[in-house]
């Protein structure tokens, strides 16, 4: 089997690798380019290093982080608060229900299992006008405001994330031999001792697969909360944040192109440090769901 | 013991009463329209409370009911409220003339009749039909490609992998701007210098058309291939070995051992493009906003030439005002996607048995 | 046990939706009869994390978003109040996004309306009739009867020209009134481009997907308005009436638009952005750019603006067109159920002296108020007051056509422009997009 390749077929095969590796790579690059330099700069020749200096990239950072519309930190801040909050809960409550819904086989169970996943085919635009306004009723029913507010989205991302997170946890779970658990309960472990002793440490990989899979999507989310935050409140994302600048009249490409730069960091330096998990995450999630 | 269960009785019964009165007390304020700001607070108490009264009820036949019931409820709870309720809603409110606040008439299919006969939105179904198709097969083959390019045992793949998936890290709207930056400046520079065409791709129908699907590879087929290269992982190195002693030329092995192995992830891959392409939104907002013009279709001219249905919908409801109307177009595209989904899995499922 | 829990979870989730489907169909009712019980539980239920403010104001202008900081700062020092402006950037229509607020609950005090938002808003605004700054302005919105909305800015727009430029090429400015004079201008121009150093005699823009509002709302409004007396309506009433048009004057409009084409920067036209539009034209690329004034902002910050002197001519595609269009684009309204004791004296304290300086030094607005002690020495502004004191202004109803229109006719331009339609066509295109926009 180990015949050495052919030398032509093993440069081709590089050489296509890095035109392919160019094509992808080259927006980012553009990106990290134009943030080093001023307007001007831009329009005038947009792959010319030019105008491309150390400072005005700092330049533009200060301009982006200090600017009054985008308020980089608190749309960072809110954007991290979200994500980790909706993340957690996500994991807990999906873990709890998935851990049920897996248990007990009785046709209650069967039917929430179904109806989790007959509504991931529900298309996001089928809801999101009504889901404003039950929002709105809801929160004023129960005094707490669900629209314009962190506590609103992170319950919308549990709901809109709760089905594909129990459907591969359900998977998982099914593996785990129910042995364990009749162990435990003999031990005199009650249900929820043997869930959060037993059970839950041993769903660590796959918690850490709907994390990723969640994580992404929650993070780059726009079109929620757009919808459920507005787009002048206190509470932005960092995708909204970055819309802030591309105003109807003036297109500053220095700083969208900045600001678009620091909403793209922390997934790229996530990804450079968690690589394997990252892929390893996003292909499980895809097999299974 | 016996002592320890009297206590958590005691304990159960006051949560469950606590719990309970202050839900009811924070109902009752509701519906006086009292204006007090622990309202909220009262109310999370209350179920909080109930929640522990629940917990610690003294019974130990059903236990373990009660713990289902408070595991579930609160994915259950939220799922509800966020998915099936407002689907719901939407299906009623899609048979009235609902304006996204409140709603006098029952129009009853109306709004349904109406679409049929609106060109712009027979059109945008059309393009969302061949936007899909295209990427079906597109996406699939580059990400293929691409996964056989980095399961070859050549150094550096590894970073090849990571560098393909790159894109897919990065939200749509972001993307958007970025990429409508590079089709405005950069591509204009190059096709007209290599070609002599001097405007944007963005400006003419067919290839503003073209510029999306090169924007959604480039996103996608990173991801697609992680999932290709998966696949052609568990084809066994026995088998190839075998095929390459009964002397199968590499293309051989490719078409009669590698594709029929690996034909339930091509089932897999073909369905997360499918239903990923139907839902395309945030390119097609942030590169064209859906503007293109197309000159005669259906006896009129259009302007909305590279809208597609998710974003057809959102103008519908956001630009043009008209929620019941947007909100049955929704439905339509909920009818559409399903049935192609499930049109898909049957083929693919067909197909996986006869190899 | 299991069970009648289950029925207990239903019954509460379901009781819970049915409040919700009661109070969506009740809404109307109870903000208009009983506006009193629900101002207090809006203000409760949002305002929570914005209470430190006494006024919120939504700005939908993001380009003066610093200068309205500068002004809520000063108000708060002159008056104690605190003012807080928020600003909604983005590509979106500002006016869309407030639809949203007023559902999420969320209405601020104060927010910015164009004329054909007020029906939306029937029965939610204050009526501002009989404040004291209505004496001083003719620019208020006036709609059935009520006064609706408080103007800061007026706002004109025709073919502005770089007057160093004309001087050169020995085109007199005054003199274009007709569509032969035009014609021959810009053959004139065209004709000395090297030496005047020119890229094109027309800076003219017709990208659909960024730039629609421009052909699509002001190109567009000179069809409607142009050479009209200030309160002749007869061409926006046509369109609204079902979305009409007069052929006769579409035809003429379509060959002076061709002849804009004919000479226009290739480069520019179909394709560009605003930004290569505006920085073109302070750069003295171009004789002349259709856009308004509100482009002086940008104009100034380009370091290669020489300062040149610039002017507006109309839009003659009939003999004897000779007015600019103009008008307050957006106006603050006072929203019933928020602060409007508070809101309507911050508008009133708005038309005053100190907070005119602002609008009008800072801002680089122009004043719609006959008491303001401040000129801006912006580019156009001189040559916008020399129209509005011969009456040579014409009310731009453009801004009453159905929401989203400029979104399809900005594409009939842009054909237009690429050469896919000849004026004949796009006329007849025009006619039938505006038609089939209307019926939907």
């Amino acid at each position: 089997m180990h015949t050495k390749e052919k030398t032509s077929s093993v440069i081709a095969k590089v050489v296509i690798a890095v035109i392919v590796a160019i094509y992808v790579l080259f927006p980012f690059a553009l990106v990290v380019l134009n943030s080093c330099k001023a307007k001007n700069d831009i329009t005038n020749n947009p792959i010319g290093f030019e105008g491309a200096s150390f400072s005005q990239l700092l330049q533009n950072l200060n301009d982006v982080i200090n600017n009054k519309s985008f308020l980089f930190w608190n749309a960072f801040g809110y954007s991290a608060l979200i994500t980790v909050l909706s993340l957690v809960l996500l994991a807990l409550f999906g873990a709890m229900a998935a851990w049920v819904i897996c248990r007990n086989k009785t046709k209650w169970s069967l039917a929430i299992y179904f109806t989790f996943i007959a509504s991931m085919i529900i298309p996001f635009q089928v809801v999101m006008l009504p889901l404003i306004s039950t929002f709105r009723e809801a929160g004023n029913f129960i005094g707490i405001p669900m629209l314009m507010s962190v506590q609103g989205i992170v319950f919308a991302y549990l709901g809109f994330g709760g089905a594909m997170t129990v459907f591969i946890l359900n998977g998982f779970i099914k593996g785990i031999p129910y042995d364990l658990e009749e162990a435990a309960s003999i031990d005199g472990c009650s249900p929820e001792q043997t869930f959060f002793r037993v059970i839950f440490p041993l769903l660590t990989p796959v918690i850490t697969t709907v994390t990723i899979l969640n994580g992404m999507w929650i993070w780059n989310d726009y079109l929620l909360p757009s919808l459920m935050l507005g787009r002048s409140g206190d509470i932005k994302t960092l995708p909204i944040a970055v819309q802030a600048f591309v105003g109807s009249y003036v297109k500053q490409w220095n700083l969208i192109l900045t600001g678009a730069l620091l909403a793209i960091l922390p997934m790229v330096i996530l990804f450079l440090i968690a690589q394997k998990q990252i892929m390893k995450g996003m292909i499980e999630g895809a097999v299974k769901g | 013991m016996k002592e320890a269960s009297s206590i958590k009785r005691i304990v159960s019964f006051i949560c469950l009463i606590a719990g309970i009165g202050l839900f009811v007390w924070a109902m009752a304020l509701d519906f006086s329209g009292a204006d007090v700001k622990y309202r909220g607070w009262l109310f999370i108490l209350g179920v909080i409370g109930i929640i522990a009264g629940l917990y610690l009820f003294p019974t130990l036949k059903y236990h373990r009911t009660i713990i289902n019931i408070i595991f579930l409820f609160p994915l259950l709870f939220a799922f509800f409220i966020t998915v099936i309720l407002p689907m719901f809603l939407g299906l009623f409110y899609s048979f009235t003339d609902w304006n996204g606040i409140e709603y006098h008439n029952f129009v009853g299919v109306e709004n349904y009749a109406k679409m049929f006969r609106q060109p712009s939105f027979v059109w945008s179904i059309l393009i969302t039909a061949l936007f899909v198709v295209a990427n079906m097969i597109l996406v699939n083959l580059v990400a293929f490609l691409l996964a056989l390019l980095c399961t070859s045992k050549l150094k550096g793949m590894g970073f090849f992998r990571a560098a393909y998936f790159l894109p897919n890290l990065i939200g749509g709207i972001v993307l958007g701007y970025i990429w409508q930056f590079i089709f405005a400046n950069v591509v204009t520079m190059m096709t007209n210098s290599l070609f002599n065409v001097r405007h944007s791709m963005l400006a003419n129908t067919n290839t503003a058309f073209a510029g999306i699907v090169i924007v959604y590879i480039w996103q996608y087929a990173g991801y697609i291939m992680l999932i290709y290269i998966t696949g052609l992982n568990t084809v066994p190195g026995d088998v190839l070995e075998a095929a390459a002693i009964d002397g199968a030329n590499p293309v051989q092995t490719l078409f009669e051992i590698k594709i029929p192995m690996i034909a339930p992830t091509i089932t897999i891959c073909t369905f997360l493009t499918l239903t990923s392409a139907f839902k395309q939104f945030d390119v097609n907002l942030s590169l064209t906003n859906g503007a293109g013009a197309v000159p005669s279709f259906m006896g009129e001219f259009i302007t909305n030439g590279t809208e597609m249905l998710a974003l057809n919908i959102y103008s519908t409801a956001i630009t043009e005002r008209s929620y019941s109307y947007a909100q049955s177009k929704a439905f339509l595209f909920f009818v559409i996607l399903a049935c192609v989904s499930i049109i898909q899995v049957r083929i693919s499922n067909k197909k996986e048995v006869e190899l | 046990m299991k069970k009648k829990l289950l029925a207990f979870l239903m019954a509460g989730t379901m009781a819970l939706s049915l409040a919700a489907c009661g109070g969506a169909a009740a809404t109307d009712g109870g903000a208009s009869t009983d506006g009193g019980a629900s101002t207090d539980t809006a203000a409760a239920s949002t305002t929570s994390d914005s209470g430190e403010y006494d006024l919120r104001v939504l700005n939908g202008k993001p380009e003066i978003n610093d200068q309205l900081q500068t002004l809520a700062a000063k108000y708060e020092e002159e008056t104690g109040v605190k003012v807080k402006i928020e600003t909604i950037g983005g590509d979106e229509k500002a006016s869309d996004a407030l639809k949203g607020y007023y559902q999420a609950d969320n209405m601020p005090d104060i927010f910015f309306v164009e004329t054909n938002d007020i029906p939306d808003w029937d029965g939610k605004l204050v009526d501002l009739a009989g404040e004291q700054w209505t004496e001083d302005t003719d620019g208020e919105l006036i709609v059935d009867g009520k006064t609706y909305g408080f103007p800061y800015s007026i706002e004109a727009t025709a073919l502005g020209y770089n007057k160093e430029i004309l001087d050169k090429a020995g085109v007199d400015p005054s003199k274009l009134t007709t569509p032969a004079a035009w014609k021959e201008a810009a053959a004139t121009i065209d004709s000395k481009k090297d030496e005047l150093g020119i890229t094109a005699v027309f800076g003219w823009c017709t990208e659909p997907s960024n730039l629609g509002w421009s052909s699509g709302t002001h190109v567009f409004g000179q069809y409607l308005d142009a050479g009209q007396a200030w309160d002749d309506r007869t061409y926006i009433d046509m369109l609204n009436d079902g979305g009409k048009i007069d052929e006769a004057r579409m035809k003429d409009f379509a060959d002076f638009i061709g002849m804009m084409n004919e000479y226009s920067d290739p480069d520019l036209v179909i394709d560009g952005n605003y930004d290569m539009q505006v920085n073109g034209f302070a750069e003295g690329k171009y004789a002349f750019v259709t856009q308004g004034n509100w482009i002086a902002a940008n104009m100034v910050t380009n370091d290669a603006y020489t300062g040149f002197e610039c002017g507006f001519a109309p839009y003659a595609f009939e003999d004897g067109l000779d007015t600019i269009i103009g008008g307050v684009p957006n106006f603050w309204a006072v929203y019933a159920d928020g602060n409007v004791d508070a809101a309507k004296a911050f508008l009133q304290w708005c038309s005053e002296d100190s907070a005119q300086q602002i609008f009008v030094e800072e801002a680089q607005l122009i004043s719609p108020y006959s008491d303001c002690a401040y000129t801006s020495d912006a580019p156009f502004a001189a040559s916008i007051a020399s129209y509005i004191s011969s009456g040579k202004i014409s009310y731009w109803h453009t801004m009453e056509k159905k929401s989203g229109l400029e979104d399809k006719t900005s594409v009939v331009f842009n054909q237009y422009a690429q050469g896919a339609l000849d004026a004949d066509s796009f006329v007849s295109t025009m006619a039938q997009v505006i038609e089939s926009y209307y019926a939907e």
